[in-house]
């Protein structure tokens, strides 16, 4: 389970119909354990500019940034959202090929300009899929 | 020998027990990394192509400097520096 306050999961949202129609992705910061709490989240910059459309490669230097904001405090990255320009918030192949375990990956689908809905999913190594946990929205931070 | 600071990203601190953070003692990234697969299992698999380079979806810094940009592997460190191990996070729809 992941619990995303209402307030981030709006600027979320926000950055996802901002940058449509291209992918965009970010990393979500919190706690870790059987409910994971997004705290903070940082949009960072996709690289890939030949598809930005449908695809994303997050820039490595924003990672870094974030991972050393974050060093000293309680919160770790626990999570990268993206966003999918006109398809549904479901993992695609190269999501799972790509992915990475125990992150948080929360996918939000973007139709026409506006949010249409989001999943988030998590790694299963053995079945080499991914399965969807439940996402959780609250009202404060 | 130079005392290095390893940063361990969320999906492998299950193979650090849980550790963010690993004090280790070498004078080349490689050195280090070698080091860490021998104290911690699996760890290699993670991140090295038969302990010989950095698989292809991993990203290995050196404070700022990716080692892809200086000397890979062989990339020598000193005393106070930070490796940062970071997955390459991509995707698309």
């Amino acid at each position: 389970m992941i619990t995303i306050p209402n307030s981030l999961l709006r600027e979320i949202y926000d950055h996802t119909e901002v940058s449509y129609p291209y992918e965009c992705c970010g990393l979500m910061i919190g706690t870790m354990g059987q409910n994971k709490i997004v705290h903070a989240f940082r949009r960072c910059k996709n690289l890939n500019t030949e598809r930005a459309h449908d695809r994303y490669d997050m820039d490595p230097l924003d990672m870094l940034r974030v991972e050393r904001e974050f060093e000293n405090s309680p919160w770790q990255i626990i999570g990268i959202y993206h966003s999918h320009p006109d398809h549904p918030s479901r993992p695609s192949q190269t999501d799972t090929d790509r992915a990475w375990p125990d992150y948080s990956y929360v996918i939000i689908s973007v139709h026409k300009g506006t949010v249409a809905g989001a999943q988030s999913w998590v790694l299963n190594e053995v079945e080499k899929k991914f399965d969807e946990e439940p996402l959780i929205t609250g009202d404060s931070k | 020998m130079s005392s290095i600071t390893v940063r361990i990203p969320t999906p492998l601190r299950s193979l650090t027990h849980g550790q963010a953070e690993v004090k280790v003692e070498g004078a080349t990234v490689g050195e280090i990394l070698r080091k860490l697969d021998a104290q911690f299992k699996g760890f290699g698999d993670r991140i090295l192509d038969d302990g010989k380079s950095v698989k292809r979806f991993v990203n290995v810094f050196v404070n700022e400097d990716n080692i892809r940009d200086k000397q890979d592997l062989n990339t020598e460190v000193k005393t106070g520096d930070t490796i940062s191990i970071l997955p390459s996070i991509a995707g698309g729809c």
